[in-house]
């Protein structure tokens, strides 16, 4: 008992003595004892040694008030000699803070002027960090809850690993020169003008907005995304959008390490705030109108009849269409290419997929520009004049030129922009799905496309001949099973349900019960199950699929299946024709003939 | 105490229990006594604040030739008068010792506006209801060629820094 309680005692004793310690002695009084030592031995003049005497160690600490919300910079606490230039040559932390001309400092008289003062500045309006921290972990921000380690040169713990040596180096602190200096011309911040040019040339403008630059809406606004997320968040998402949102439809860019770090800097450097202005101007700038404002930096062009293909062609390459699209020798690889696009769409298709890429195909994931209609004509009609079909003899030929890009080079629906696409491209080394539909089916949809999706009418490119060696390609190289003998199915040419309330009712009724668990409540393909499937559960609300396929073809699919995916035969579970008629006429109702239905694949 | 009754009948004498348990007691009075002297001195200690979120007391006021000779120049925001006679410089306060009033440069020294108290160019009393002179504060010429004034430290009167 009496051991228990000494021993109990003394281990208090003990721990309270680890706190006493470490209460009352600090690292920053050794420093600051160090440079008090170091100064007195240097102090040459009385005056030198004037300025020293009497000095204890404290915690300094600079009050910046100029810059956005009030700084409290305690950093001169350890760095305390940071403005003293006899110790330019010491080791961190009693190194001086260097001078340089590229930031206006100045010598005079062989003594260096800083142009930006500690005392107006202090230290994290230029380095980010935890200004009042008092320990080097946590005022260098290496906390990883802290949101503003220190640019360039702190990188946080859970940080993924092999961006660490990328996500170091002066360039990142340019993001913060870049809070005043806010002059595309200025030398200082060259790394964040050049992330600006590329926000434009990359195509980043489309989908995402910034306040006063750009007004993409499909993707998340980026005006405070340098408050808002931390260098290697940033790095993650531009080199890897999936990396933490699986569904992101953000394309995976082709850049080089330069570029990302650019836009990183350039991202980092785009806080809502700007030091520079006052209250006031930030304010007006609010209340003008957003467009004007976005028109300064992708400025509309006045279009004129006359050279209308050449301003459209101009367009085509100044608003960056080619970060994505591949036309002539520049291709983004991310969408499809636009090389025979005179041939393959009509001039009034192209107006009304640029004035809304969805209302042609309704899961395109390209971004709706915000350009005049003028503009939108004169791009449609340059590309309309892309007329000249490609020399192409065999059919291997022909499917590496037209088909390779979204099918990919071993046909199994892997192309280079198919993870762009939706519905994915079909995976033509399935057998099961690939024998089971008859050889005029396939040639009807290499010749005629598929309606509301990525593939177009070959046989405005084409020759018969030409598709017929394209098909055989396929099915000798990538299917490769024998074709079977297929008997004609028993659906019927038209459907036999007349098209009325009550049957739509019932259909809707089947399609909630049977249905819906894969191609969702609403028939747009996202049901519950729909993710864990492949080939994806078909849109239903695709207007211009639904439209484009025959009854014949529902039934068909109905009936008896899609095999080779998780369609299953539903005659096997009891669905009889009228049911089945019921549900074609609810499909149909949810897919009245859209505006503009004159550019539909018939044509 | 049934513990200790089972511990001594294993003991031949009680006499050899007796030194640890004095030094187990001592033990244990001074851990606790000595937890309890640490625990109130840094207590005690946290009456005064290692730092407070005021203006820092001791800043830059720029170099020696933005004071020409013979400049007397009041820097409001610090509440201290800069003076230059040729070569010397000194900073005088400029807050009251009556009430803590800002005090405004007049011809014969300094002049309070709140209840009248004058001050000759030396900062001492020539009337009114200040009790005190103004105090002086030390100046020093900092590394990187700066003045630098510390309120924290007051000087005699009439002490000036060489420049």
């Amino acid at each position: 008992m009496r051991l228990a309680l000494a021993i109990g005692s003394f281990v208090i004793l003990v721990v309270h003595g680890v706190v006493f310690y470490n209460q009352f002695f600090h690292d920053w009084e050794r420093h600051q004892s160090a440079y008090f030592d170091q100064a007195r031995g240097l102090a040459k003049t009385d005056a030198e040694r004037a300025a020293i005497t009497g000095r204890s160690p404290r915690i300094e600490q600079i009050i910046v008030t100029n810059f956005g919300e009030t700084r409290v910079d305690r950093c001169t606490t350890c760095h305390v000699a940071s403005d003293d230039p006899r110790f330019e040559k010491y080791a961190h932390p009693l190194k001086s803070h260097p001078f340089s001309t590229a930031m206006g400092d100045v010598q005079k008289n062989g003594r260096w002027e800083r142009r930006h003062k500690f005392s107006d500045f202090g230290c994290t309006v230029c380095h980010d960090g935890q200004g009042r921290g008092l320990k080097p972990h946590y005022s260098h921000g290496e906390d990883h809850y802290w949101p503003d380690p220190m640019l360039g040169f702190v990188t946080q713990e859970p940080w993924r690993k092999e961006f660490l040596p990328k996500l170091k180096g002066k360039a990142y602190m340019e993001a913060n020169c870049a809070q005043c200096h806010t002059e595309s011309t200025f030398a200082g911040a060259a790394q964040v003008e050049r992330g600006r040019k590329l926000f434009f040339t990359s195509n980043c403008y489309g989908c995402h907005r910034i306040e006063g630059l750009s007004d993409g809406t499909l993707g998340p606004d980026l005006t405070q995304a340098g408050k808002k997320f931390k260098v290697d968040y940033l790095w993650e998402s531009i080199v890897d959008p999936r990396a933490n949102l699986a569904t992101s439809v953000m394309p995976q860019f082709k850049l080089s390490e330069g570029d990302v770090q650019a836009l990183v800097i350039f991202l980092k450097s785009r806080k809502g705030i700007n030091f520079a202005e006052t209250g006031l101007q930030q304010y007006r700038a609010r209340l003008q109108d957003a467009t004007a404002v976005v028109q300064a930096t992708i400025k509309p062009v006045a279009i004129t009849p006359a050279s209308m293909v050449q301003q459209g062609e101009k367009l085509l390459n100044d608003r960056a269409c080619l970060a994505c699209h591949k036309l002539g020798g520049k291709d983004g690889g991310i969408a499809p290419e636009l090389s025979y696009e005179g041939l393959l769409r009509a001039e009034p298709w192209l107006f009304d997929h640029f004035k809304n890429p969805h209302s042609t195909v309704p899961d395109s994931i390209m971004p709706t520009f915000r350009f005049t209609d003028d503009e939108f004509r004169a791009m449609s009609a340059y590309l309309a004049t892309l007329k000249a079909p490609p020399k192409l003899d065999t059919g291997a030929e022909i499917y590496q030129t037209l088909c390779q890009r979204c099918h990919g080079e071993k046909g199994d629906g892997q192309g280079m922009i198919a993870i762009y696409l939706d519905p994915y491209p079909r995976d033509l080394t399935k057998a099961s799905f690939m024998n089971s539909k008859t050889e005029a089916r396939l040639l009807d949809s290499i010749k005629n496309g598929v309606g509301g999706t990525s593939m177009p009418a070959w046989s405005k490119v084409l020759s018969d001949d030409q598709v017929k060696a394209v098909l055989s390609h396929v099915l000798t190289t990538f299917t490769k099973d024998k074709r079977r003998d297929l008997k004609p199915s028993k659906a019927p040419d038209t459907n036999p349900v007349m098209a009325s309330a009550a049957s739509t009712a019932r259909g809707e009724a089947t399609f909630v019960k049977r249905c819906a668990g894969c191609h969702g409540r609403k028939g747009d393909g996202k049901g519950p199950n729909a993710l864990d499937i492949l080939p994806r559960p078909r849109n239903l609300r695709n207007a211009w699929f639904v439209n484009s396929t025959s009854d014949r073809r529902l039934f068909e699919s109905i009936l008896y299946g899609v095999q080779g995916t998780a369609m299953p035969a539903w005659v096997d579970y009891g669905m009889t024709s009228n049911d089945v008629g019921d549900l074609v006429n609810f499909i149909r109702s949810m897919n009245q003939k859209p505006k503009g239905s004159q550019y539909a694949r018939s044509n | 105490m049934a513990v200790n009754l089972r511990r001594n009948s294993g003991r031949k004498s009680e006499e050899v229990d007796l030194p640890r348990r004095r030094f187990l007691g001592w033990l244990s009075s001074v851990g606790l006594f000595g937890s309890a002297v640490l625990s109130a001195m840094s207590n005690l200690v946290f009456i005064k604040p290692r730092a407070t979120y005021g203006a820092p007391q001791r800043f830059s006021i720029g170099k020696p030739d933005e004071f020409p000779a013979g400049t007397r120049v009041a820097v409001e925001t610090r509440r201290i008068c800069v003076v230059r006679e040729g070569n010397k410089v000194a900073a005088i306060s400029t807050t009251c010792t009556h009430l803590g009033c800002i005090i405004g440069l007049s011809e014969t020294g300094f002049a309070c506006p709140c209840h009248g108290s004058r001050f000759d160019s030396d900062g001492n009393v020539t009337g009114g209801p200040a009790p005190r002179p103004l105090p002086w504060f030390k100046v020093t010429l900092a590394p990187n060629g700066e003045l630098e004034v510390d309120k924290d430290t007051e000087i005699e009167p009439g002490s000036y820094l060489n420049v």
